[in-house]
């Protein structure tokens, strides 16, 4: 059984080297990203906004913290196929044993693994902010919850990453997917807001949105809030893993492994 | 079958692999080589037909026929940051081998690549490259090699190169597939060939008999004194003392010079010039364009 998934294993470990092997690019790029994001709304901006209760930056902590592992799970996946496309070693798993399953978790845990580092040093650094901000750290209200939203989100977003990847004939098509679909999505998601702040209109909106309720269960699983319902959360979340992992699987199997 | 929307890439392509011969796919650009070997690889689905690898189909035992098969292909991988051996690591990871040093580090080993090990694949020089390439297909010990157009591009040293390293695998017992349009290549290398023209398999056979099937031998007889003028069906030349005739491989010299009453006391001189492959693949190419 164990020597089955030994393909498996073998993908993985290439993934996590491939990110690791540029790690000042694929995770320290991302965590000055998030610094500057705290720095400059968490801490800045955010003594001017006042919330019911707690501060501005301990709100805007989870978000940005989901927000990390979200986009970089999307991009080590993607990029990783991307560049294989180019290389030519895309091929590499057409021909040899790896199972379509077993090449969508190997990426998939790829980017979930990329997307966590970032996310916990996101939060660490997070943590200092607040701690400079009100002498005392941020708590964790429901870790099983905080992690189970961290990983079923990461797992999904890579498989969108994949999907994505395998099926777009350019770079140009992939970068039109994170620009005008992905960031918005994130953006809108309420990383940066409460959605009870929208006009009611805008506020139901938001609730087609799947990246809201992975937002909101990681807030509630550091901060004990939430703008969703938290079942109703969990719900869209497998439902979205189950989906995405359907689609990834349709998308290995119609599409062409050849390089560009 | 293999179609691609309305063009039909391989038609009714029906052949066999014996174990341990080496089986050259003969074509011009286009005729379909790279697409039957992909079909074989898993690369692309066949439109119709079947694919069997020892006995594994390859559209519903993927798997095992994979197991089966170790693929070059035709242009170079460069596998962005890895370098050699984490490349080799890899590969026979995907073909389940977890700890595969002493196969990978014997390979690097045979191809004169263990000192390159640490490199990537961008500082190599395009022999290195190649041999990586085949590197990666013996991994897992295939009994099948499909090699696709191994020597496009390169240089005579490594051409020679890469033909002793095919008649090495060969001596090991690997059965071996090779696309080429390179006509000297087969004939040096593969026991039997096909020949694939727009999708077709037009001829297939050992090497041998589809040169003697398809060509004429040339003979150059030169005789003591000038032959008054001869009239000889396979005649194609007569100058002086200097006959030339074209005939077909069933047909011997000796039947030709007793045919002109030539004894072997009048000839100075004898040269045979045996057909070869070229000659063979354009009257079967030839063929096929004016029907």
């Amino acid at each position: 059984m164990l020597e089955k998934q030994i393909p498996f294993w073998s993908l993985l470990v290439r993934e996590v080297m491939r990110f690791y092997k540029v790690i000042v690019q694929t995770v320290l790029a991302p965590i000055v990203g998030s610094s500057l994001y705290l720095l400059v709304f968490g801490v800045s901006l955010g003594r001017q906004i006042k919330m019911a209760d707690i501060s501005y930056l301990g709100f805007l902590v989870p978000g940005l913290v989901m927000m990390g592992v979200l986009n970089n799970a999307f991009q080590n996946a993607s990029s990783s196929i991307i560049s294989s496309k180019f290389s030519g070693d895309l091929e590499d798993y057409k021909v040899s044993p790896l199972t379509y399953q077993q090449i969508i978790w190997a990426l998939a845990l790829g980017g979930l693994f990329r997307g966590l580092i970032v996310g916990t040093v996101t939060f660490c650094i997070g943590q200092l902010f607040y701690w400079g901000m009100h002498h005392q750290f941020l708590g964790v209200a429901h870790p099983f919850l905080l992690i189970l939203f961290l990983i079923i989100g990461g797992l999904s977003f890579a498989m969108i990453g994949l999907s994505v990847a395998i099926r777009v004939k350019s770079v140009d098509q992939l970068g039109a997917f994170g620009n005008f679909i992905l960031v918005p999505l994130i953006y809108l998601g309420g990383v940066f807001f409460s959605i009870k702040t929208l006009h009611p209109f805008w506020e139901h909106l938001s609730h087609f949105n799947p990246v809201l309720y992975f937002i909101n269960g990681v807030r509630y699983g550091i901060l004990g809030t939430t703008d969703v319902s938290i079942p109703l959360a969990l719900g869209i979340a497998v439902l979205t893993i189950v989906s995405v992992n359907v689609f990834s699987l349709y998308s290995l199997r119609n599409s062409s492994f050849s390089r560009w | 079958m293999k179609d691609y929307g309305k063009v039909k890439a391989v038609q009714d392509v029906s052949f066999h692999l014996e174990p341990g011969e080496v089986f050259g796919l003969l074509g011009p650009n286009g005729a379909g080589k790279t697409s039957l070997i992909s079909t074989i690889v898993t690369l692309e689905k066949p439109t119709s037909g079947q694919v069997l690898v020892y006995g594994f189909d390859v559209t519903r035992q993927p798997s095992e026929a994979k197991k089966c098969v170790g693929f070059v292909p035709q242009e170079i991988v460069h596998h962005g940051f890895f370098n050699v051996e984490e490349i080799m690591r890899f590969y026979s990871g995907y073909f389940g081998y977890w700890n595969n040093q002493k196969r990978i580090e014997e390979l690097l080993k045979k191809l004169s690549l263990w000192p390159h090990r640490h490199k990537k694949v961008r500082q190599l020089s395009g022999g290195m490259k190649r041999r990586l390439l085949i590197a990666k297909a013996l991994s897992h010990n295939p009994k099948l090699i499909l090699l696709d157009e191994p020597t496009a591009g390169v240089d005579v040293e490594l051409r020679d190169q890469l033909w002793e390293l095919i008649r090495e695998l060969q001596k090991e017992g690997i059965t071996i597939l090779l696309t080429t349009h390179y006509l000297e290549e087969a004939e040096a290398l593969c026991q039997r060939v096909g020949i694939i023209h727009k999708g077709k398999l037009l001829a297939l056979g050992p090497t041998q008999e589809l040169i003697e099937k398809f060509t004429q031998r040339e003979i150059h007889i030169c005789t003591k004194e000038p032959k008054s003028a001869i009239t000889h069906p396979l005649l194609i030349s007569q100058e002086g003392n200097r006959l030339i005739f074209r005939i077909p491989s069933h047909q011997t010299v000796g039947e030709i010079l007793k045919s002109l009453q030539i004894s072997l006391d009048d000839v100075v001189d004898l040269q045979t010039k045996e057909g070869s492959l070229e000659q063979a693949f354009r009257r079967v190419i030839g063929e096929e364009l004016s029907c």
